[in-house]
């Protein structure tokens, strides 16, 4: 018994050990590639208002004509201690960006995930488990066009179809400007404060708008867990066991759902967690179309103003979570599967 | 009976209809429609500017100024559609001599948090602005005061508790207009920190709102000050709502997600919009400008023949209509039309529409080969996505002419920023928007040979007349002077106006008041629009 418990500790260590390195490398390329880039917020803000030598001396009074080394030497020295800086343009803390509008992201992802298992699943197990049949083909062509399909041309398309022409759906924000003023705020998750306050008329409102960004970019998402769960279940409906059961008289339909459908979901686990990153990036398309209010339309903003400790900030915060997020997946694969071990 | 019941029924039905129609109207914003009381209004903003800072020493953008202009207020301000200053905090204010300024403030004024308004507050909100030399802000305004980071403790005097003196470094008549910018509005000296911008959610005023909710990048709410001691709004509750795309706003509107939309949809936009149901497109004057820049340490630009030329040829009125849809309209002035002292000096000398044969003239009469090769440099995002149809037609215009082969550059702002002040750009695209409404904002900062533009363009004699109206407090001199320098500057040629651009705000079916709001002052005054049920 001890073995394995030491190698499984090994895995671990070096795991989290290994974790270090990366954030440093995403810490240091962050940096560089905002300094490296032209510009800087107070330029990019006044320049064409004030004379050169107004903007250099404001510059130097901001200490942004500092040599890189002194910065990037404060610049970890401040990550360290989790201090993710006070942006240039607008005097607002990394922390409380990452606090308002990183529930906002938050709340976007998680019905957006919940969708995408939501679609991925049942799509792609009819698929796997009627194969070659045209249900498996809609299943698969539906896939890959989710997949493929640019979020923000979905999201467009959402707009035009369900709030311009039916008028189904409010086209941006979280909420209608008048909720979002009066819904007491203990979470900034809307929809969670709605039923803390047991305000159902916000509730409604809180999810009329969620509706169309969470169900793009879950659709997106469930283009990839189509095709995975699908595959699965075509690999678990050959394996021996699946045999077994049919050779033992059970009905095929608990041997497909009772069976073959709850291995072929194992595997879903770890994607789920592999695909943050894709619905990180994913949603920063998607807040800039529906004009919501997460971490992404304020990287946007940020990048657009030249507001390198804004970006840099919020790069490193959404970096690190990919970062923690794989390393939970992958202790939990090695929990769970005795074979992953260096 | 029964019949008699009904009877009696009916009439007191019919009396209670007649009582109801006969009813006055609560004051609301104007409108057609039944108004309901402001108490009960409740309007929706919408923009696609940012918030830079709510403190007005910490900004110098039009977003951040639009809601200090709504909850602060100056010693002066410029009413809905006029172009002078006019007492705000002040009762009265008047020059003594051309370098010194004395306000007498309003009595009985209190800011939101209930602390009184006095002179104090006006010398402190001054030296704090020009002390804290934000990066972001815009202390250079009050340079005749003292420059940025050297406040001299002698130019601004507390005589009494309502009494302020103000003493200039030099004559200076746009001060009256400095005082109704934000850089000079007052803020309370009892809450706010002087050496530290103040939190943008714990914003403090005089004006005719105050902040009840701040949403960083997301929304504004806006309250009606019950206290406010000018006229009331004619809401209770302002929501400004901030969107990143034009698309999305234009959308909002459409879909009655906000009340008012303003700033900034594209020209196509703009033209969607007014066949739309439900909203109404309002159009103002503007003093937004667009012009092209000539270096004159590089040639071809650096000969006169040449720069005049080119205003000869250029197609004003094609690009008005064909890359802006005619929501902007054809510049012959660095000053815009809505300005005091315009005139139309490139009209009057090089015409309106494009004369080839004048400019064929004026380059043989020079013995300047053509055609001549000319390099133009223009910025792809910051002056609007139309920057590169803009320009695609200048170069149609020029070529057109058989006169000129144009080459056409173009670099992001980051870049283009610093290159078009540091003599790396011969000929070049810029953009003006003004700080205060007054005919020296547009000429000492262009013409002055200390201009920002560094173009190496000096001519004493402008020198001298931009520092003669400066030191004039006669407005009919003033604007005397302007022409000279407007006529001068034509005939020199060193920068070609362009076009200005009108104001457009989107209103819905019901709101009523915002025409008034849209003019050059380009502040958007919440307090005059209403809405009817």
């Amino acid at each position: 018994m001890s073995r394995p418990t030491t190698a499984l500790r090994t895995y671990l260590i070096t795991r989290v050990l290994l974790a270090v390195p990366m954030v440093l490398i995403l810490l240091t390329v962050v940096f560089l590639l905002m300094r490296v880039a032209p510009g800087d917020p107070i330029s990019a803000a006044l320049g064409g208002r004030l004379s050169q030598e107004e903007i250099d001396r404001r510059r130097h009074e901001a200490g942004f004509d500092r040599p890189v080394i002194i910065q990037y030497a404060e610049y970890l020295g401040n990550a360290a201690r989790f201090d993710f800086g006070t942006t240039l343009i607008d005097n607002r803390t990394v922390t409380s960006i990452i606090a308002q509008n990183g529930a906002a992201t938050l709340e976007l992802t998680f019905f957006a995930l919940l969708i995408a298992v939501a679609v991925g699943v049942s799509v792609g197990l009819v698929s796997g488990r009627f194969r070659d049949t045209p249900a498996d083909l809609a299943g698969r062509l539906f896939g890959i066009v989710a997949y493929a399909a640019p979020v923000f041309f979905l999201g467009f398309l959402a707009q035009l179809v369900f709030g311009k022409w039916l008028g189904w759906l409010p086209t941006s924000g979280r909420a209608s400007p008048i909720v979002s003023y009066e819904l007491e705020s203990r979470t900034n998750l809307f929809v969670v404060d709605s039923i803390i306050s047991a305000d159902w008329d916000s509730l409604i409102d809180v999810l009329e708008h969620l509706v169309m960004p969470a169900t793009v970019l879950g659709l997106v998402i469930g283009g990839v867990f189509i095709r995975l769960i699908r595959v699965n279940v075509l690999q678990t409906m050959k394996g021996d066991y699946v045999e077994a059961a049919r050779s033992r008289g059970l009905p095929e339909r608990s041997v497909v759902w009772k069976h073959a459908f709850k291995n072929a979901l194992v595997p879903v686990i770890t994607v789920m967690g592999l695909q943050v990153a894709l619905l990180v990036s994913g949603a920063v398309l998607t807040e800039q179309t529906f004009n919501w209010p997460g971490i992404g339309s304020e990287l946007v903003r940020y990048l657009n103003n030249r507001d390198y400790i804004a970006v840099q900030g919020i790069i490193t915060f959404a970096g690190l979570v990919v970062v923690v997020v794989s390393l939970l997946i992958d202790i939990l694969n090695a929990w769970v599967d005795p074979r992953v071990r260096y | 009976m029964r019949k008699t019941w009904w009877r009696h029924v009916g009439v007191v039905a019919v009396l209670a209809l007649v009582a109801a129609a006969c009813g006055g109207d609560e004051e609301g914003g104007g409108g057609d429609g039944e108004q309901p009381a402001p108490a009960d209004v409740t309007i929706i903003h919408g923009t696609t500017d940012s918030i830079v800072s709510l403190d007005p020493a910490g900004s110098y953008d039009l977003g951040s100024w639009q809601i200090i202009n709504n909850v602060m207020e100056g010693l002066l301000t410029i009413p809905a559609g006029g172009n002078q200053p006019e007492p705000a905090l002040a009762e009265s204010c008047d020059f003594d001599d051309p370098q010194t300024y004395t306000c007498t403030l309003k009595q009985d004024v209190t800011f939101h948090d209930g602390s009184p308004f006095t002179a104090e507050d006006v010398v402190f909100s001054l030296e704090r602005n020009i002390n804290l030399d934000d990066p972001n802000g815009a202390c250079s305004l009050l340079g005749s005061l003292a420059p940025c980071a050297e406040w001299d403790a002698a130019s601004v005097e507390a005589v009494d508790d309502s009494t302020v003196t103000f003493h200039l470094a030099a004559p200076d008549a746009t001060w009256p207009f400095i005082l109704t910018t934000p850089a000079a509005y007052i803020v309370p000296s009892e809450t706010y920190p002087a050496d530290a911008l103040q939190p943008d959610d714990q914003m403090v005023g005089t004006g005719p709102y105050s902040m009840a909710e701040f949403r960083a990048g997301e929304q504004i709410v806006l309250e009606a000050n019950p206290d406010f001691h000018g006229e009331a709004p004619a809401n209770e509750r302002v929501i400004v709502t901030y969107f990143d795309r034009s698309s999305a706003l234009k959308l909002a509107i459409e879909q009655g997600e906000v009340d008012v939309a303003w700033r900034t949809m594209t020209p196509t936009d703009i033209s969607d919009l007014e066949g739309a149901e439900g909203v109404e497109v309002l159009t103002g004057p503007g003093a937004e400008i667009r012009y092209l820049v000539f270096n004159l340490d590089f040639e071809p630009g650096s000969e006169l023949a040449v720069r005049q030329a080119v205003a000869q040829t250029i197609d004003r009125q094609a690009i008005a209509e064909n890359v802006y849809n005619g929501t902007v309209e054809p510049l012959y002035s660095m000053v815009p039309t809505t300005y005091a002292g315009h005139t139309d000096a490139f009209a009057e000398m090089y015409g309106e529409t494009p004369d080839p044969e004048a400019a064929t003239q004026t380059l043989a009469d020079a013995g300047i080969e053509t055609p001549v090769e000319l390099e133009i440099w223009w910025t792809p995002t910051h002056y609007g996505d139309l920057s590169a149809d803009e320009y695609a037609e200048i170069k149609r215009s020029l070529e057109d002419s058989g006169l000129f082969s144009v080459t056409l550059e173009s670099t992001e702002w980051d870049q283009y920023s610093e290159a078009a002040f540091t003599d790396q750009y011969p000929v070049y695209q810029l953009g003006w928007f003004p700080d205060y409404l007054d005919a020296d904002n547009y000429v000492t900062s262009f013409y002055s040979s200390e201009s920002f533009l560094n173009v190496h363009y000096e001519n004493k004699e402008v020198d001298d007349l931009l520092a003669q109206q400066k030191a004039s407090t006669d407005q009919a001199e003033r604007e005397q002077i302007f022409e000279q320098i407007q006529q001068i500057a034509a005939e020199d040629v060193p920068i070609i106006p362009v076009w200005q651009g009108s104001q457009v705000a989107v209103i819905r079916d019901g709101v009523s008041g915002a025409e008034e709001t849209l003019d050059a002052a380009y502040i958007f005054r919440y307090w005059l629009v209403g809405k009817s049920a």
